[in-house]
């Protein structure tokens, strides 16, 4: 097991390396040192001092000096500080990860809890007409852009029903209120592709030999479906659901964006914005680091769910 | 419970509590909501540019002179921590100053005791030290070298030691007279010096604020987010993303609500508020939407106190009259036009040989520019169209003045023919091509780009449309690098008609500075040097005529428009001031807020529909019950 751990590191490492190249290309050469210059010191900034900047931040070198210094700064951690802002990169994802956390961990939670329900109700009443109903509620719900569940909830809930804030987010309980609406809209956001993938999951393992020699025993279709399917279906979705934890600590750039929630979401949505390059990359690059990490912890889990599989 | 945890949570007010509920004298403790776009860069005035984090800086850092807040056509200079306006020397080369004595830094751990000491005028000394210290990556530093005796040796000594020592290395063109007293001494005639007064950039700083923060947090330039000034707010929070909060700093007597300049249509309401102690307001809440959608719903619902009309919002908020729609107007809201000092414009190189040279080139696509049209497409009639360089508000600013190439689709095929491409072709029959650069990295901006493109192609020529990020278009710009550019323009520094005549004045020719059309004018040049150094009056008034004159006759570029939008104000907070020098939504002494209708007509305008709630708690309750019938239906099923 440790040496497949081993060479499941040695396998991130280029790609990670390639995350880091790419986003490079990205800001150093596509944005050359002028328009980062720019970009930092105003429309009204003199010459003078766009030349003096790019000497300041080694944007003058040639470009191997400037990857190999990114890529000694990313691989130590040693992010950089906002080039808009000032503030350093540590300081900036501390603040932001609580507050994306709070959004993300409820959401992701309910939303599987109702998917699982959902799938497994369907099941239950499979090629009923409940079933179809269902089913086609999820094709519409998938349809429907994250953005519009964001606008029918301010437009609707929060101003219209007058039920909880537009916007905002305050620490402590009374925080609460500000993100009750955010957390249904990402739980139901996600609640159509969910719902059918693990209906396609469940409705695999119930056509499996277990599953029919347990209702020969004689157990009860609850019971077979509840225990056994669920605990033999959740192997697969350990994969589907395991892939999605990096998001909970990146947060969500929309609902973040819109319902003002000071995560790191929020922090990359105004780093693009404002095309500040630190805080882009080291967002990037934790992104992948953790997707990476992520990747790795479902092959341990699939491994610990099922002995079937080796790590070898 | 789930609903009972829904039901408790039913409260759609998103401001934290203020900071108090009454006022010592037992009054009501008069909060403020605004929005802001993004967070503030820094509260360091000396190193600070952006608009936004000037909203907030404005309020913390009172200046030496500041901008009348009424007085706007033109606008007028007054003195703000100065007990009287500086005296000019009578060679034009040097100012006096005189600062009010009790004038207080905020209460600050920084100070013994922790109590604001006195300002001084050797804290005006530390002001041009810092920005003559590289560390401090002062943007205005370059502004202040061409004009301030000292700054440039005091620069570049610091460069070369690394460190500016303030004790030794100060900038000899300030000379302290005494303790209120001080002396600006100028490289050069530069009366435009007296509005960078008026400016943060120059507001003093406490010394000790920046020795005691700067280190802290681990962070050696803390003091940017620290903010010991001497104006009427002090900042007691900033969450990043989401809330600044400024408190009324108690005692401040720097200044007083004027008692004249008042417009006509707001005498009545502000003549009783003449020479009133400001602020008015105690408390400041800035809260932090990068969106519109969010921004406009807390303006319905009574909880922003006023917001621009963005383009999410206009259809909504503005009736095809350009009044106020109908449901707005019945709660009594404002719609306030707000108009920038900016003017935009299409420019031509004039080092293009094609355009360049071509005066009835420049002039056939002048008359082809339908200005008026443009400012209705993408700014709904509220931007006035431009038909001159100077916008309204400058000294010089010409109201009656016509569109010198007034939209005239015949004159400038005729202009074109005698420019020697008769219906857009030359001698040879071959097509004019131009080529349009401009700002198009959004498809609106595209929009804007294909419009002045369309316009040009109507008399026959071809034009190639060359689209780029706005960072591009300034580098394309310093460099020349371009045949013509649209979607660009200038907004005011300050207002003199110098910081506009001087973006056509041959010494400033870009990559140097920003005469990026490559203008080179003798006449205009010998003009613009004479009413640079003289005062407001009708021999400079007559200079700035000439000088319009000769952009004219000459067409380096095609004025488009003056950028204006919308203000929606709610009825408890009607403005007390139209000057834009302030920030559009800034000026926050001077405003005014009655809280008691803003609770009344805050209740009213959110009471919360709870019947769907019940028939949301009904289906829940049948969806489940069906949940169970299917589950034991299905129970003894074979699978």
């Amino acid at each position: 097991m440790l040496n497949y751990l081993i060479r499941r590191l040695l396998y991130a490492v280029p790609i990670l390396l390639g995350v880091i190249f790419l986003t490079f290309l990205l800001f150093r050469v596509v944005n050359t040192p002028e328009h980062a210059a720019i970009n930092a010191l105003g429309p009204k900034s003199s010459v003078a001092a766009r030349e003096e900047w790019i000497e300041n931040n080694g944007r003058n070198l040639p470009l191997y000096r400037q990857l190999a210094t990114h890529v000694k700064q990313l691989g130590t951690f040693d992010f950089q500080p906002s080039t808009v802002t000032k503030r350093p990169m540590g300081e900036t994802f501390l603040a932001g990860v609580g507050p994306s956390l709070c959004v993300t961990l409820p959401g992701f939670i309910l939303g599987l809890w109702l998917a699982l329900v959902f799938s497994l109700y369907q099941v239950f009443v499979r090629h009923s007409a409940a079933d179809r109903t269902i089913t086609l509620f999820c094709v519409a719900m998938m349809s429907v852009p994250t953005m519009v569940y964001i606008i029918f909830g301010q437009a609707v809930v929060a101003l219209g029903l007058g039920w909880f804030p537009v916007s905002g987010f305050h620490s402590g309980l009374d925080g609460v209120r500000f993100l009750v609406l955010p957390v249904c809209i990402m739980a139901i956001a996600g609640l159509g592709y969910d719902a059918r993938m693990f209906r396609a999951v469940f409705l695999e393992e119930i056509a499996q030999d277990y599953v029919r020699t347990a209702h020969a025993k004689g157990l009860p279709a609850t019971r077979v479906l509840g225990r056994h399917v669920l605990k033999n279906g959740l192997i697969a979705l350990i994969t589907l659901t395991v892939g999605q934890l990096p998001k909970l600590i990146m947060g969500t750039l929309l609902i973040e964006s819109f319902f003002g929630i000071p995560g790191i979401g929020n922090v990359m949505v105004l780093g693009i914005q404002t095309s500040d390059e630190p805080v882009v990359l080291a967002c990037v690059f934790l992104g992948s680091l953790f997707y990476l990490a992520a990747l790795i912890l479902t092959d341990f889990l699939y491994a610990a769910a099922d002995p079937r599989i080796r790590l070898s | 419970m789930a609903a009972a945890v829904w039901l408790a949570a039913c409260d759609n007010n998103p401001h934290p509590p203020a900071l108090q509920k009454t006022r010592p004298d037992g009054t009501p403790w008069v909060v403020r909501y605004q929005a802001i776009r993004e967070d503030p860069r820094s509260f360091d005035p000396q190193y600070t540019y952006d608009q936004i984090s000037r909203k907030v800086v404005e309020g913390v850092y009172d200046t030496l002179l500041e901008y009348h807040p009424m007085k706007t056509d033109p606008y007028e200079l007054q003195p703000c921590m100065l007990a009287e306006m500086p005296v000019k020397a009578a060679d034009g080369l040097s100012y006096e100053f005189r600062l009010k004595e009790g004038i207080k830094f905020h209460d600050d751990p920084c100070f013994p005791g922790g109590k604001g000491r006195e300002l001084v005028a050797e804290d005006i000394q530390y002001v041009f030290q810092r920005i003559a210290d590289p560390a401090v990556e002062s943007p205005f530093q370059s502004t202040f070298e061409e004009c301030l005796a000292g700054m440039a040796e005091t620069h570049k000594a610091a460069k070369e030691s690394k460190k500016l020592d303030y004790a030794t290395q100060r900038v000899s063109g300030v000379e302290i007279i005494d303790r209120y007293r001080f002396r600006l001494r100028l490289t050069k005639q530069y009366p435009q010096i007296l509005y960078w007064l008026a400016y943060q950039c120059t507001s003093p700083v406490a010394r000790e604020a920046v020795a005691y923060y700067d280190g802290k947090n681990g962070r050696e330039d803390f003091h940017k987010f620290a903010s010991v000034g001497t104006g009427p707010y002090r900042i007691v929070s900033y969450v990043p993303r989401s809330l600044v909060v400024l408190e009324r700093v108690p005692n401040y007597t720097t200044t007083v609500f004027p008692s004249d300049g008042f417009p006509a249509d707001k005498a009545e309401r502000l003549k009783p508020m003449a020479g009133k102690a400001l602020p008015f307001i105690d408390e400041i809440q800035l809260s932090i939407h990068h969106e519109n959608i969010p921004r406009f719903v807390l303006l319905r619902q009574g909880y922003l106190d006023l917001m621009g009309v963005d383009k999410d919002s206009f259809n909504a908020m503005v009736s095809p009259m350009r009044t106020l729609s109908p449901e707005f107007q019945n709660r009594g809201m404002i719609l306030e036009p707000a108009f920038e000092i900016s003017t935009f414009w299409i420019s031509f190189n004039m080092d293009d040989p094609v355009i360049g040279k071509n005066l009835k080139l420049r002039q056939a696509l002048a008359y082809a520019t339908d200005s008026k049209r443009y400012a209705e497409i993408f700014y709904a009639g509220v931007a006035p169209v431009a038909t001159q360089l100077l916008p309204s508000g400058i000294f010089g600013h010409d109201r009656e003045r016509p569109r010198r190439y007034p939209f005239d689709l015949e004159k400038g095929k005729q202009m074109l023919a005698e420019a020697g491409y008769p219906g857009g072709r030359d001698k040879d029959g071959k097509q004019l091509e131009l080529t349009l650069t401009g700002q198009g990295a959004g498809s609106e901006e595209r929009q804007r780009m294909e419009f002045d493109q369309n316009c040009f192609e109507q008399l026959g020529i071809k034009v190639k449309a060359n689209p780029v990020t706005f960072a591009r278009l300034q580098d394309i710009e310093d460099r020349g690098d371009f045949q013509i550019c649209t979607t660009t323009g200038w907004g005011a520094d300050y207002p003199d008609p110098e910081n506009y005549f001087m973006l056509f004045y041959s010494k400033n020719v870009s990559p140097v500075g920003k005469n990026y059309f490559r203008f080179r004018h003798a006449e205009y040049d010998r003009l613009f040097e004479k009413m640079v150094v003289t005062e407001n009056g009708p021999e400079r008034l007559e200079m700035t005529r000439n000088l319009q004159q000769i952009l004219d006759d000459e067409c380096p570029m095609i004025p488009t428009f003056h950028k204006a939008q919308y203000l929606s104000v709610q009825p408890w907070a009607p403005l007390t001031h139209n000057n834009l020098m302030y920030e559009v939504d800034g000026g926050h002494k001077y405003l005014v807020t009655d809280t008691v209708m803003r609770e009344r007509l805050q209740r009213e305008w959110n009471h919360p529909v709870l019947w769907p709630l019940f028939v949301l708690g009904g289906c829940i309750v049948a969806g489940v019950g069906a949940f169970i019938r299917g589950v034991r239906r299905s129970k003894n099923q074979t699978v």
